[in-house]
């Protein structure tokens, strides 16, 4: 049961609604750092829990990784993961009003502010396309330099299975680039369906 | 009285809440500040109201919080700051001022666009959360946590440690027992020897008498008749009396210094493992030393010449049979240290109320980060198996039980001394017996 439980048209008006919410993404991150964000095409995958570990590999490599997690909640509830490879975001230090010299708590914080800056552009970008209502929690270091399969504990996931979706980031001048991962449990991919419906009824 | 209209309710609410709330437009003025943030600022309301929240507090990071504010203006979105990263927003006091703990409160704070009509954010809410007793409770459990690592970690090196001993008591049981073997298998020799010496006492002293009758006899038999000399001759030429003679002596002394020096060596190794002896006794270092020498002579005699610079010494109150072990130890350890040959140097002499021994070799000398552990126990630098660490700590307590000194004086490349102090007067006979 991978995308069944989404219409070959309900499939192709998410991939479109998260394509047009990503490219606002785009644009307002690029207003608040002031330099031009690449975006990669959204990649929709509705995966058991158990497979979003290889998932996660398949995307970043094999490399040890940093990651943020951050809950979103209100008309969709789910979680955002970004992962970041070795360089980190060190390079974003000046454009987020830090010092050059970076301690290691504020080198957290600024991973934190990043992360908050990308999950909150990408999802109120998607949450404005459907019309939903979104509030976040505070960001929170999940893991630091670690493999990316002991990232989530798969095992503590009830639901049966979960909307993956997954952008690549990366700025144009600097050699700074990120993975963002959306994941939404299954009852609320069935309230993205219907969000969706509502979307292709008004059409 | 009238219940509060619901606008009134949130205002009420808002001023009052146990949480900092303020609110910045565009241009940084403030254009709302709680009850919390003015009793925590001691700034109230009516002071701050209007003007630029960095005039007020020139003390905030100033470059960091526009861009925080300018990013919730721009995405429309929430921002946070976390305790665990920036400890506080604006330093106020915390609610410990008996108990302590943390400088200032611990806070965690939110960012919130407040949207107008249109959507836009002109304004943006600041809530300020007082978190400094989780804070408190949270640096607690890391301490603790850091404190059971930390014992963790010496509960492993202390078992390592253990391990280690474990091997040394085997080790030292094994020495042990070669040690009374030697000892027993020495007293056993002793009785043969004995015999076979009076025995060889008595042959020299007969062959001497015979010497004698055969020296009366010598040119005698020129005058017995002819068949009866030549038959004579014959057996003195066929046995070459004349070589025999002289090597039978030979033969004899040879024997007598062989045996000799059999005897010195089963003597030796009874001084040196005089096993049960624990109790002061006045010694000879001299005699010790060579003792000693003998008995590594076999360990040595490939890598290193001894010199031997003898002084005058007196005799020292001390338990000789440990004092053989140091010098042991130090002899084999100057053997080991030359690489290819050398010399090992013995100097003795009185210093002050006691007697010095060193010990200097032309071996490759010790690194000064290896100098200040060589007398910790267990720490070796002998490949595995060849050193137990042991030596010199066990030396170093010895000499210290004897109330004297060990001290090293070491030179990369051109080798070390070790320098022995000894009282003349053990301190306390009657502890050395432990």
């Amino acid at each position: 049961m991978t995308t069944a439980l989404f219409s070959e048209d309900q499939r192709d008006a998410l991939q479109e609604l998260t394509n047009i919410g990503m490219g606002q993404a785009g644009a307002s991150v690029a207003a608040v750092l002031g330099e031009f964000v690449q975006l990669s095409v959204p990649r929709i995958l509705v995966l058991k829990p158990a497979l979003i570990p290889a998932a996660l590999e398949r995307i970043v490599g094999a490399e040890k990784v940093t990651a943020v997690r951050q809950g979103f909640h209100g008309d969709l509830r789910g979680e955002a993961v970004v992962v970041f490879g070795a360089a980190h975001c060190r390079e974003l230090a000046d454009l987020m009003g830090y010092d050059d010299s970076l301690d290691e708590a504020a080198e957290r914080e600024l991973l934190l502010d990043v992360s908050n800056v990308l999950v909150g552009a990408c999802l109120g970008g998607l949450a404005e396309q459907i019309s939903a209502e979104m509030g976040f929690s505070a960001p929170s270091l999940m893991a630091s330099e670690a493999e990316v399969a002991t990232l989530l504990d798969v095992s503590r996931m009830d639901s049966p299975c979960a909307l993956f979706v997954e952008v690549n980031f990366r700025l144009e001048k600097r050699s700074f680039a990120c993975h963002l991962v959306m994941l939404l449990p299954e009852d609320q991919i069935l309230v993205l369906r219907d969000a969706i419906d509502r979307f292709l009824a008004s059409l | 009285m009238d219940s509060l209209t619901s606008g009134a309710l949130g205002n009420f609410i808002a001023d009052r809440v146990e949480v900092g709330v303020f609110v910045v437009d565009a241009d940084f003025n403030i254009t709302l500040w709680n009850h919390f943030m003015a009793t925590h600022s001691r700034r109230p309301a009516p002071d701050v109201l209007g003007r630029n929240l960095f005039d007020c507090f020139p003390e905030l990071p100033r470059a960091w919080l526009e861009r925080k504010v300018r990013q919730v203006q721009a995405l429309r979105n929430y921002a946070f700051t976390s305790w665990t990263q920036r400890p506080y927003l604006f330093r106020f006091d915390h609610n410990r001022p008996i108990t302590g703990g943390v400088d200032a409160m611990r806070q965690n704070c939110t960012f919130l666009p407040v949207k107008n009509e249109a959507g836009e954010v002109e304004q943006v809410c600041v809530t300020v959360q007082d978190v400094t007793d989780t804070a408190v409770a949270h640096q607690e459990l890391a301490a603790s946590l850091a404190e059971i690592e930390k014992e963790k970690a010496e509960q492993r090196k202390l078992i390592r440690e253990l391990e280690s001993a474990h091997n040394q008591l085997l080790q030292s049981e094994k020495l042990a027992s070669i040690g009374q073997l030697a000892a027993g298998v020495a007293h056993e020799i002793n009785n043969p020897i004995g015999f076979v010496n009076s025995n060889l006492g008595t042959l020299a002293s007969y062959v001497d008498e015979l010497m004698g009758v055969l020296d009366a006899y010598t040119g005698v038999h020129a005058q017995l008749p002819d068949a009866q000399r030549s038959a004579v001759e014959a057996q003195i030429d066929g046995v070459d009396l004349a070589y025999l003679r002289e090597d039978l002596v030979a033969l004899v002394t040879e024997s007598r210094e062989g045996l000799d020096r059999v005897k010195r060596i089963v003597q030796d190794l009874k001084d040196f493992s005089r096993m049960g002896e624990s109790e002061a006794a006045w010694a000879d270092l001299h005699h010790c030393l060579d003792t000693t020498l003998n008995v590594v002579a076999n360990e040595i005699k490939y890598k290193a010449e001894v010199v031997k610079h003898y002084g005058e010494l007196p005799e020292v109150e001390c338990v000789a049979s440990q004092i053989n072990q140091v010098f042991m130890n130090l002899v084999v350890n100057a053997a080991q240290a030359i690489a290819e040959r050398g010399t090992v140097t013995i100097t003795t002499g009185t210093e002050g109320d006691g007697v010095f021994v060193a010990v200097r070799d032309t071996g490759v000398g010790i690194p000064p980060e290896v100098k200040k552990r060589i007398f910790d126990p267990f720490y070796t630098t002998k490949p595995v198996g060849t050193g137990t660490g042991l030596g010199l700590s066990v030396s170093y307590s010895i000499i210290e039980r004897h109330g004297g000194r060990i001290t090293v004086d070491s030179t990369v490349g051109e080798g070390s001394e070790f320098r022995i102090w000894l009282p003349v007067h053990h301190p306390a006979p009657a502890a050395a017996a432990t």
